[in-house]
């Protein structure tokens, strides 16, 4: 084939979208609203996984040290808990903010302290966090085994309601993910379909000058290629403006969302090379094959 | 050249649409095939388009076995003859001019060749006015000669035409038949289908006679017409085509009714062959 009968089946394909506008048209919808559905459950996945994560970060252990250590070695402890792997920060915490955070901690027989009221038989402590919640319990027993390490508290039931939290989540957007994905392909299917089947006495036609179906197949491919190359680039938009919006709504909450984990959110900036790649090659590629896929059945004449 | 050995086609509700046909038509052949609705006869050109498989025999079209030939090498073979169908078949979403380049495409033709080739064969059949039209903005005389210049573009050695006159204006149709002819008398083998006997009688020609699957009649006939039809040039047939339709577009004997039944028609034929050279009324 030479270059410009490349060129030829190439403008075809871009010119049959102009002559096909209405097809062409709901092609480029249906494209972009499966995109935008799948696209925004897969980022909606991101950020509550990241959230999890960013909670289960939050999640700190406290290390209590043997009491009567010598200072010295308490601070030789801290130090050694800075080097030692998947701890992100250490602090070290004097005998009276233990007191205090043990009070806070205990909720109920608060009396009990009113008996007690001298922090100075706490031990002295470090609290740290880790940077991968996933291996807290390792992390925790390496800490334990440190000599004159009296104990290591993490709340376990915390770490694992995280893990199971996120299992779940992982789970259920897994499956969202692939509803809406199966559901986009269909909806796809038929559309393609719809728009081959209006074509089908043309395909017809060209098969008896005898076309081969290489030469009717190459503008259906260059056709799709540019409708779902422009859903693509309508969905990251719109994903853009959303994903933006939700932000700074979040952002804007402070605090309180912090404690949701809304901290975590990953911004826009991070993924958007990634978004932008994503949605231009899955419409890309979605829309020629599906395009393709939908004129088989019409070149067996 | 066309060749039918011993073909028989049933189709899958089991109609017997062709019973054991034997058929030869030479290259530079001009060849009417007759025969009243159902006979078979759009049977016998998806036979020759490889459009369907018969059922048992040989269908030999320009040198390829249909009956063997593969189905990658069909577009190959297509691309040595032309169609006209009863329904035009032309691409609505191209002008006349990209109806009839396509061809040359499906080719690969060098670009210069098609601009000079195109415009060619639409002065041919004398649309050159129409070039840019679409074929929504044209009639069904004028659309057939389209698609008679895009059987002709690529300079196929066999023409094959169902019904081409079906759906225009009977008057109409003697121009239709005239420029086939004139391609004929350029060497371009053609067959026909046709069940408009005025058609027929008037040109003449081979005639075959399909019915209820079989050939029940193969003549060469002597047309009414048929002396004024070897001067008649391809240029001068197609200027005919051109021209208004009344000059030439005169039925033999009107008074005589058009009755389906193949009889009828044999004998009309072969009526005119006695009065052969009979002159235009
Ligand atoms: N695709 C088909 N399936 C089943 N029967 C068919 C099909 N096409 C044609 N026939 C039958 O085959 C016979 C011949 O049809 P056809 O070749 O179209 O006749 P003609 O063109 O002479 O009018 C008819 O009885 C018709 O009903
Ligand atoms: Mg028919």
């Amino acid at each position: 084939m030479k270059i410009s009968g490349i060129k030829y089946l190439a403008n075809q394909g871009i010119e049959n979208i102009w002559k096909n506008k209405m097809m062409a048209f709901a092609t480029f919808c249906v494209l972009l609203i499966s995109l935008l559905l799948v696209g925004c459950s897969v980022l909606f996945y991101i950020n509550m996984n990241s959230m999890i994560l960013g909670l289960g970060n939050q999640n700190e252990v406290a290390v209590y040290i043997e009491a009567d250590t010598p200072q010295e070695r308490v601070d030789e402890i801290g130090e050694q808990l800075k080097t030692m792997e998947n701890i992100s920060t250490v602090t070290y915490i004097s005998k009276k903010e233990a007191y205090e955070r043990m009070q806070n901690q205990i909720l109920q027989g608060k009396e009990i302290f009113e008996y007690i009221d001298d922090y100075q038989f706490m031990p002295d402590g470090f609290s740290i966090t880790v940077a991968d919640n996933e291996k807290l319990r390792d992390t925790v027993d390496a800490i334990t085994r440190i000599e004159d390490v009296q104990s290591a508290d993490s709340s376990p039931q915390v770490a694992e309601f995280l893990r199971e939290l996120r299992r779940v989540v992982t789970l259920i957007a897994g499956a969202a993910i692939i509803a809406l994905a199966a559901v986009s392909m269909i909806m796809i299917s038929n559309t393609t379909k719809a728009s081959v089947f209006a074509r089908r006495e043309e395909i017809q036609i060209m098969k008896y000058v005898g076309a081969t179906n290489t030469f009717i197949r190459t503008p259906f491919f260059v056709e799709g290629l540019v409708t779902g190359f422009f859903s693509g680039a309508g969905a990251y938009f719109i994903t853009w403006a959303i994903y933006r919006s939700v932000y700074d709504i979040l952002m804007a909450q402070g605090m309180l969302m912090n404690a949701f984990g809304a901290g975590s959110i990953v911004p826009f900036a991070d993924i958007r090379l990634y978004c932008g790649l994503a949605y231009l090659l899955v419409g890309s590629l979605v829309g020629a094959f599906g395009s393709v896929v939908s004129t088989r059945k019409h070149l067996d004449v | 050249m066309v060749e039918l050995q011993n073909v028989s086609v049933t189709y899958s509700g089991g109609v017997d649409a062709l019973n054991n046909v034997s058929l030869k038509i030479n290259d530079g052949d001009f060849a009417f095939v007759v025969g009243s609705s159902g006979a078979g006869k759009s049977t016998m050109i998806k036979l020759l388009l490889k459009e369907i498989d018969a059922t048992s025999g040989n269908v030999i079209v320009n040198g390829y076995n249909l009956s063997k030939l593969k189905k990658r090498k069909i577009p190959e073979f297509r691309r040595t003859l032309g169609f006209v169908f009863q329904d035009f078949r032309l691409i609505p979403s191209m002008t006349v001019y990209e109806n009839i380049a396509f061809v040359l495409r499906v080719l690969d033709a060098p670009l210069k060749y098609i601009r000079k080739r195109v415009p060619y064969v639409i002065s041919l059949v004398g649309l050159h006015a129409k070039t840019n039209s679409y074929p929504d903005e044209l009639s069904g005389g004028e659309k057939q000669r389209v698609a008679i210049a895009r059987a002709l573009v690529n300079d196929p050695q066999l023409i094959i035409a169902d019904e081409p006159t079906g759906n225009i204006d009977p008057e109409l149709s003697y121009e239709i038949v005239e420029l086939l002819k004139g391609i004929n008398d350029q060497g371009t083998t053609i067959l026909m289908v046709t069940h408009e006997h005025d058609l027929v009688r008037h040109f003449g020609g081979r005639i075959i006679n399909i019915t209820n699957g079989e050939i029940v009649y193969d003549e060469i006939v002597t047309g009414t017409n048929s002396e004024i039809l070897p001067e008649v040039e391809l240029a001068q047939a197609m200027e005919n085509a051109a021209r208004p339709r009344h000059e030439y577009a005169m039925p033999v004997d009107t008074a005589e009714e058009n009755t389906p039944y193949v009889d009828d028609v044999i004998a009309a034929i072969q009526g005119t062959v006695t009065q052969k050279g009979g002159a235009d009324k």
